[in-house]
């Protein structure tokens, strides 16, 4: 009797979770995407911020594209250096000591917050080296980010190409840098891509490392990476929290949401492909 | 003609001591199989033969003649490029079948689209896969069998133009039928290259090789031309392995 | 010539990877820098345990103790609300879902991992404190309750893909067993697949709390940022929401500039002794 009741309770339990998860992407997918696309045109998408205040009307070109920049110069400036570092702990380095210490540092990297790393940037890079608030801080910043979730997934991919694979390279006589670079780097490619659409997504969606560091309220598309840059989701911030217009808010968040779902989505694909290889 | 010589050859993985003083020939243009139960230290003989021992942080002593010059004295990768090795498991590369077989050429300087593909044809008829697989050289390597897939890697082995050709148990993990191509097929090989199998089916050996090793407790206990060895044994131990006592 | 190609490729990621530790070590280094400076003039179980943050008065006048229970207290709430429900989805994806459902439910936490925080804020501010305001007449709807409500939704990816990997091994390695008895499977889950998974749900709550923690933008929009004591349904002020609110007005050198670094040091230890207890508590599980 008592196993009967417990039972219940234990059903109830998992599926009414279900239901509210389920519950809660689709009231938050479905209330930005209907309210945004009352927002959406063509002069939104395309046109400049304008009004008084700034944002009441006109649209979010510049911080379409000012995110897209971020995205991908932050995403350059990471995987840089985070497939070397991969590449360097998984075949180069041969004592346990250095590898434990690397990753030690990484891991405490991903775990400081990243309204702490944007306060880094903006001491370090603005206030000291007096490089103007621009795309290049905001981007350096998003890059240290994102680093150690490239890093750790790189390595984890490139841990798991099978040695075999590798020492049949060897076998044939062939070094280490063509092996890696014709070989190894060609296998893995789709999912280091994949890994770092993800996190590009990652950079494009944070606000906190860019409050301090980069992003203004309003900015011409940047004529290069010293210029001041918009971003969809600091103007999304602007937008709510100063209470300038609510209509132009949701068509900001609708877009972002859409951006980083098509991201989501390019890199499951480009990930999967693999799979039918 | 001895190719490579063996002399007192010590072999370990960190404190652990795998081959003990270990010396012995290999002739040109013969196969000798290397036979021994599992653990014996026969794999991580062959694996010192081209230095891959380096690989899994294997240490050795001794001397490996090549040529009559130490492998030492080459460069690492010119050994491994002489000294060709076919492994346990087939290891295709995640690529297309032509492009497995273009790797090592075109690291090694071949450009030439025709010479390229005259190298992929010849060295896939040599296993016999080429009428097989002619009119599918783009397609992934992993779609093969493992039978094709493991010829595909000793043809691959071939093309950097080895003199030697190591081969670890290349047929655990296959069937009898692409068991007896391949054996026909190092035979046929045998002719231009000397090849050196290890293997722990007895019956195998008996079939292909020339000569045999027979390795116990990382000790070379005998070795003699094939017949020798199976029909009249010297020592008790291998008599007592070829009568199934080791298991 | 390939000697000379392979000895520069392994130059290159050799300094690549060192130039990358280099600057990971320095911002931890200058983190600490910049708050050491602080803890010289402010004492610092003062400044730990101290009520005021005023940041315009004297030394003695900057202290983040409701700051830092705020933040602890909203990540709590979010951990409270987030851990059954992650765990009763964790249980649903590894034992009762195969194929299909499962690929549909796991892509449906993943989009949920990949919205950004300032969109849950957004509809936190627009929908939640509305909510809360309206339906139970609070003065403000901003409050610790509803940023632990924004961020427990955060929460549940991370609960959701922690526990759900080690449950669907435990799963898989006794259902045939326990099938053989002739039990139910809801019995076997939660005599078996449940009490084995405590460690991976041990370190989803880390995982949890470290984000929740070092969240900004999610909770910022929700809370009211009040450095007042916090109260379930009052205002109050979390350290990174602190930092973004401030860190832009403070003058480069002033006492309230380090005092921001402090806070962030302070943000970064208490990440780190929760990691550090778990850690221990994990040990003894086993």
């Amino acid at each position: 009797m008592k196993e009967k009741i417990e039972d219940k309770i234990f059903k109830l339990w998992i599926i009414s979770s279900t239901i509210i998860v389920v519950t809660i992407i689709v009231f938050v997918l479905g209330y930005i995407l209907r309210k945004g696309f009352g927002a959406i045109d063509l002069e939104f998408i395309f046109g400049n911020p304008k009004g008084i205040p700034l944002g009441v009307e006109g649209g979010i070109f510049p911080a379409i594209i000012g995110s897209l920049l971020l995205m991908i110069l932050s995403c350059i400036f990471a995987s840089i250096l985070a497939i070397s570092t991969a590449i360097y702990t998984v075949f180069y380095c041969s004592f346990r000591k250095v590898r434990d210490i690397i990753h030690l540092i990484i891991q405490c990297m991903a775990g400081v917050p990243s309204i702490v790393l944007g306060m880094f940037g903006y001491t370090l890079l603005i206030l000291y080296l007096r490089i103007n608030r621009s795309l290049l801080t905001a981007a350096i910043t998003l890059g240290i980010m994102i680093f150690p979730y490239i890093e750790v997934r790189v390595e984890k991919i490139l841990n798991e190409v099978n040695s075999s694979i590798i020492n049949s390279s060897y076998a044939l006589g062939i070094s280490k840098f063509h092996t890696i670079i014709r070989l190894i780097l060609p296998i893995c490619k789709a999912d280091i891509i994949s890994a770092i659409l993800l996190a590009g997504g990652f950079a494009m969606g944070a606000t906190a490392p860019i409050i301090l560091t980069g992003a203004v309220i309003f900015a011409p598309i940047p004529q290069s990476i010293f210029s001041p840059v918009m971003a969809l989701p600091f103007h999304l911030y602007i937008l709510t929290g100063e209470g300038i217009s609510l209509q132009n808010a949701y068509g900001t968040a609708a877009v972002l949401i859409i951006i980083l779902l098509l991201i989501n989505i390019l890199s499951l694909i480009i990930g999967r492909r693999k799979e039918h290889r | 003609m001895e190719i490579i010589k063996v002399n007192n050859l010590n072999v370990s993985y960190g404190n652990k001591l795998i081959l003990k003083n270990l010396s012995m020939p290999f002739i040109k243009n013969k196969i000798t199989a290397i036979i021994g139960p599992s653990g014996c230290g026969k794999s991580t003989f062959l694996t010192t033969l081209n230095l891959m021992l380096e690989e899994y942080d294997g240490k050795y002593n001794g001397e490996i003649l090549f040529k009559d010059k130490d492998i030492k004295a080459y460069d690492k990768d010119e050994i491994r490029k002489m000294i060709g090795m076919v492994f346990q498991k087939p290891t295709p590369f995640p690529l297309s079948i032509y492009k497995n077989m273009t790797y090592a050429p075109i690291y090694y300087g071949v450009r030439d689209k025709q010479e390229l593909r005259n190298l992929v044809e010849s060295n896939l008829k040599k296993v016999g896969l080429f009428e097989e697989v002619s009119n599918e050289l783009n397609m992934s390597a992993m779609k093969l069998s493992g039978g094709q897939q493991q010829r595909l890697s000793i043809a691959r082995a071939l093309t950097v133009e080895p003199e030697v050709l190591l081969l670890d148990e290349p047929c655990s993990a296959l069937d009898i039928k692409n068991t007896a191509i391949i054996e026909e097929m190092l035979l046929e090989l045998s002719k231009e290259y000397t090849i050196i199998i290890v293997t722990h089916n007895l019956s195998q050996a008996k079939r292909i090789s020339d000569y045999v090793a027979f390795v116990l407790d990382g000790e070379l206990i005998e070795y003699g031309h094939t017949n020798e060895v199976f029909y009249n044994p010297q020592d008790k131990r291998t008599k007592e392995y070829l009568d199934g006592i080791y298991g | 010539m390939k000697k000379i190609e392979n000895s520069i490729f392994k130059g290159i990621v050799r300094f690549l990877t060192l130039f990358s530790v280099l600057i990971l070590s320095f911002i931890i280094v200058f983190i600490l820098k910049e708050s050491i400076v602080f803890f010289k003039e402010v004492y610092i179980i003062k400044f730990i345990f101290g009520r005021k943050w005023n940041p315009l008065g004297s030394a003695d006048k900057l202290a983040i103790f409701p700051i830092i229970l705020g933040t602890i207290y909203v990540s709590v709430i979010g951990i409270i609300i987030a851990l059954p429900i992650g765990i009763g989805n964790a249980i649903v994806l590894s034992s009762y879902t195969d194929g299909k459902v499962k690929r549909v439910i796991r892509s449906i936490v993943d989009i949920l991992a990949g919205i950004p925080s300032v969109i849950y804020g957004f509809i936190g501010l627009l929908v939640l404190v509305k909510f809360l305001e309206i339906k139970f007449e609070f003065p403000t709807g901003e409050s610790v309750l509803a940023g632990g409500i924004v961020l427990s939704i955060m929460m549940l990816p991370f609960i959701i893909s922690t526990c759900e990997e080690s449950m669907e091994k435990v799963y898989a390695e006794y259902s045939g067993y326990s099938n053989a008895l002739g039990v139910s499977k809801s019995y076997m889950i939660r005599k078996i697949v449940l009490p084995n998974s405590k460690r991976s749900i041990l370190a989803s709550i880390v995982l949890a709390l470290g984000r929740g923690m070092g969240e900004t933008m999610a909770v910022m929009m929700v809370i009211g940022n009040a450095p007042i004591m916090p109260k379930l349904l009052g205002k109050c002020q979390t350290i990174p929401s602190l930092i973004a609110l401030e860190m832009g007005m403070a003058e480069v050198g002033s006492l309230h500039y380090h005092g921001l670094y402090a806070s962030g040091f302070i943000l970064m230890m208490i990440l780190l002794i929760i990691n550090i207890i778990l850690y221990i508590i994990k040990r003894k599980l086993i």
